[in-house]
């Protein structure tokens, strides 16, 4: 055997077991493909059902979406509209709240006039009261004066009727003594001359006064020491005039005197006069002792 | 084997019979990848030459 033959036999050899060793060793870690093939089909076919799942949710998603996007959009049609009401309603509220203020404004001055005229309508009516007042104080005591000259009236006609009965008679008497007293003048040829009256011309009637007491009674109500002033409890509804005297007595004992100065309706006030001590609230106040 | 080694002696001979183990060992190298790439092949594919 020669000598190349011998080395290509080991380099055979060495080269051969290191080939297999290269080949065994990529098999025993080659990858199985065809494990790998069915998984990955597996999970291909699952990811095409998904995908077909998926798509049919898609397509419902779409539908329920276009369902959804059709009453929102119907929703949005009506809420427009809505808003265009409601913002017309805003104007029309907003004019008849301008409207509103500005008769606001005219009702308050309105008011403010109505309550100067209202005070100043009160306090006419006060002041008229208050005249009422004295009117009426002023009628009654015009009314005692009416009664009292109706029946001095009533007196007087009564005493006129009867004079008047007296003067027929009389007048009756006159012309039968005429008439006598021209019979026997005729017998004589004479005629009785025309009566002259003695008496003269009866002038025009006047009344005569007649005294009388006036009668009130009152009460003092308050005295004022300073000013010598005291106020009684009667006034101009109960005839109370001024100038009118009344005496104030406690008891049987004389106090004092009041000149009457004012009068209102209820009370009255007056001066001081001949006093002999002085009066308390509660004295007794009368025209006549 | 040849008539040199016979002249020469034992020697010879046995320097033969290990190029004759090397290429013993060298096809029984080869012959084992291969059924073991067969065997790998049909337990992984089911078979050994097609394509599946």
């Amino acid at each position: 055997m020669s000598t190349l033959t011998k080395i290509l036999i080991v380099l055979l050899t060495v080269f051969s077991i290191f080939l297999c060793g290269i080949v065994v060793t990529y098999v025993a870690n080659a990858n199985n493909y065809r494990q790998m093939y069915m998984g990955l089909r597996v999970e291909k076919d699952s990811a095409v059902k998904k995908e077909e799942s998926a798509r049919n949710e898609l397509n419902t998603f779409k539908d329920e979406t276009d369902r959804h996007k059709r009453q929102l959009n119907s929703t949005i049609d009506s809420l427009k509209s809505q808003a265009n009401q409601l913002q017309r309603d805003l104007q029309t509220a907003n004019a008849e709240k301008d409207d509103a203020i500005r008769r606001m404004s005219s009702w308050e001055a309105i008011v403010m006039d109505f309550s100067k005229t209202t005070d100043s309508q009160s306090q006419l009516l006060k002041n008229t009261l208050d005249e009422l007042e004295k009117l009426r104080a002023e009628q009654i005591k015009k009314d005692k004066e009416l009664k009292q000259t109706e029946t001095t009236l009533l007196e007087k006609m009564v005493i006129i009727s009867t004079l008047d009965k007296k003067a027929k008679r009389l007048l009756e008497e006159k012309t039968e003594l005429q008439n006598r007293l021209n019979q026997l003048l005729r017998q004589y040829g004479k005629i009785a001359a025309p009566a002259v009256p003695v008496t003269p011309k009866p002038e025009k009637a006047r009344t005569t006064s007649v005294a009388r007491n006036i009668g009130l009674k009152g009460r003092v109500t308050a005295v004022d020491q300073k000013n010598s002033m005291a106020e009684i409890s009667i006034g101009g509804a109960h005839g109370v005039t001024e100038d009118m005297k009344f005496h104030v007595t406690r008891g049987d004992e004389f106090i004092c005197d009041i000149l009457i100065l004012d009068v209102d309706a209820e009370k009255a006030v007056g001066i001081l006069d001949l006093v002999q001590q002085i009066p308390k609230v509660g004295d007794n106040a009368s025209t006549n002792l | 084997m040849s008539p040199n080694g016979q002249t020469v002696g034992r020697k010879i001979v046995t320097l033969d019979n290990i190029y004759t183990v090397l290429l013993a060992v060298a096809v029984g190298a080869a012959l084992v990848s291969v059924l073991f790439v067969a065997y790998k092949c049909y337990s992984q594919y089911g078979t050994i030459f097609k394509i599946p």
